[in-house]
């Protein structure tokens, strides 16, 4: 039995969903730390795009800020955000992004704008930043988020990054360019995944002894629940090795 | 018109005196933790130009020293925000006070209005924001309306797009490794939203770490980010991008950062002492950077970055 940390294993999970080839949107953190650790295993011709421009950079560790030097480190250039926003993602070549959010909802929109109302706001969060550019554009979406239930409320207070919106063709109506992304949220608990049919999220996978009923418990809204949850692997020691070792040597993100 | 190629260079002080007026649109460069114009933002606060709205993308530390100071009634940005050190804490605390308007887009949204203005069109169409609460949100004291869903017309499809108003500031402030007098200038690394705003920009004053020969453009072109036609002022002024970082030159200082956030997200007496030690007493630039940085350190910044690059 590998000894893992809760975070090692969202990393990890989020990883295998990262394609080799697959043209990846990622900012800090988490995030870049499953590309880096998919890079060095199954997908070594992923390609990142950071939001702030670079393409294809051969990411320093380990990276706090998409302004960080460490991530231009060897890219093929260097950009902008019209570049990698506009040309790249509203253009239509992504494949993945990751996202967060304060807020995750049913349909999995994303809200880090603001709690409570707009114009009065109990709390001002960071706002968009690119974020609602990446989940408007791209066609499978992972959110890592840490399982707590005030994350996960019935409504977004704000949608600042669509998901589903408020069914399974809102996207659609609503002109977006991809109307039906793939979307999993990858927490400590399970990974969550858009249901297309309803547009809502259920449980895909539960995290090694997690049981339905202790998501559920921790969620703001009814998960879909299927009648047969596998588990999410645990990652091999070689892994979780090469996550301390190599991809976040410092432990900037992965303090346990 | 365009900007001729006069010798623009001045001090942080005559360039803020004569192109930032009270009540300015005021577009700021960099982003996050990089690149920011900390010195000309610095010269503003002291100066104490008043009534800005303050434009760009990443808006962060040299945004947050102008609401920290009580001179900023109005922000369109991206986000306010210094990723992993937290938000823009005096934003955030005057944004929730309601002393501040926040007019919240995506960072296409803010690059496509710039890039509008920088051609001389009234609005550009972008597929991002729709469905979102970006798009419909009332933003206070904008332009009214201040976006238009319209569908492709090119298209027998429905095609919706949303049309978002062309943003002209009526000044830029931005900070680059490379300058001439004349104003053509280099950035290195990538480059923010920071070319189409400055081309948009009724006026532009770059503050750079080196001052190159008026030659060096034309037997380099393939460097230039900017010519000399959108630019008012050349400010020279070595580490104007402290406490951010300087892609090339030195990386950003922790340590300061930290302490910023810390004052800022605290306010009162204390965010008061950081801007009269930082802003106020020093004078100018040179004397921020005497109190907050010794040789020794600025000497680890350049190490830090060369290892990065």
């Amino acid at each position: 039995m590998t000894d893992y940390r809760p975070d090692e294993l969202m990393v990890v999970e989020a990883a295998r969903h990262i394609n080799d080839g697959d043209v990846v949107l990622v900012g800090t953190g988490l995030p870049m730390l499953a590309g880096l650790l998919a890079q060095r295993t199954h997908a070594p011709n992923m390609c990142y795009v950071v939001e702030t421009g670079p393409v294809a950079p051969r990411v320093l560790p380990t990276p706090i800020s998409v302004s960080d030097p460490r991530v231009m480190h060897g890219a093929v250039s260097h950009g902008s955000l019209l570049s990698s926003l506009g040309g790249v993602l509203q253009r239509g070549l992504a494949d993945v992004s990751f996202l967060g959010g304060a807020q995750i909802d049913r349909y999995a929109n994303l809200n880090s704008t603001v709690i409570g109302d707009p114009e009065r706001p109990k709390v001002r969060l960071p706002g968009s930043g690119g974020a609602n550019d990446l989940a408007s554009h791209s066609p499978r979406i992972l959110i890592i988020t840490r399982h707590e239930r005030r994350r996960f409320p019935e409504r977004c207070d704000y949608i600042t990054s669509p998901g589903y919106l408020d069914g399974p063709d809102a996207r659609k109506l609503s002109g977006l360019s991809v109307p039906y992304p793939e979307i999993s949220v990858i927490t400590d608990l399970c990974v969550m995944e858009i249901d297309r049919a309803t547009g809502t999220l259920g449980v895909a996978r539960l995290a090694p002894g997690v049981a339905f009923g202790e998501v559920q418990e921790k969620t703001g809204f009814e998960l879909i629940r299927p009648a047969d949850i596998p588990s999410i692997n645990p990652p091999s020691g070689d892994i979780v090795e090469l996550l301390r070792r190599e991809v976040d040597p410092g432990g900037i993100y992965l303090k346990g | 018109m365009g900007k001729s190629a006069t010798n623009k260079l001045m001090s942080a002080a005559e360039a803020v005196e004569r192109f930032v007026p009270d009540g300015a649109v005021l577009g700021m460069g960099g982003q996050s933790i990089g690149r920011c114009p900390m010195a000309l933002s610095f010269e503003i606060a002291r100066q104490g130009k008043t009534d800005l709205t303050v434009v760009g993308c990443n808006l962060a530390m040299s945004m947050d020293v102008l609401v920290g100071s009580g001179l900023v009634t109005r922000t369109e940005c991206g986000t306010g925000n210094l990723e992993r050190y937290g938000t823009a804490f005096r934003w955030r605390a005057a944004a929730e006070a309601g002393e501040l308007a926040v007019a919240d887009y995506s960072h296409l949204g803010m690059a496509s209005r710039f890039l509008a203005a920088s051609l001389g069109l009234p609005f550009m169409p972008i597929k991002s924001l729709l469905g979102s609460d970006i798009l419909t949100t009332k933003r206070a004291d904008g332009p009214d309306p201040d976006y238009v869903l319209m569908g492709n017309p090119f298209s027998i499809e429905s095609e919706p797009v949303a049309l978002l108003p062309a943003l002209s500031p009526d000044v830029s402030i931005v900070h680059v490794q490379k300058a001439d007098a004349a104003g053509n200038f280099a950035i290195e690394g990538f480059s923010t939203h920071e070319p189409e705003m400055v081309k948009a920009s009724k006026a532009v004053i770059v503050s750079c770490e080196e001052i190159v020969d008026p030659e060096y453009f034309r037997e380099n072109p393939g460097e230039t980010t900017v010519p000399f036609l959108f630019v008012d002022a050349v400010v020279h002024q070595p580490f104007g991008g402290y406490p951010t970082s300087v892609y090339r030159r030195y990386e950003h200082d922790r340590e300061h950062v930290v302490e910023y956030q810390r004052v800022a997200r605290a306010g009162g007496d204390e965010y008061a002492d950081y801007l009269r030690r930082a802003i106020e007493e020093p004078g100018d630039f040179d004397g921020f950077l005497a109190w907050a940085l010794t040789d020794d350190k600025k000497a680890v910044l350049r190490d830090e970055m060369e290892r990065l690059i």
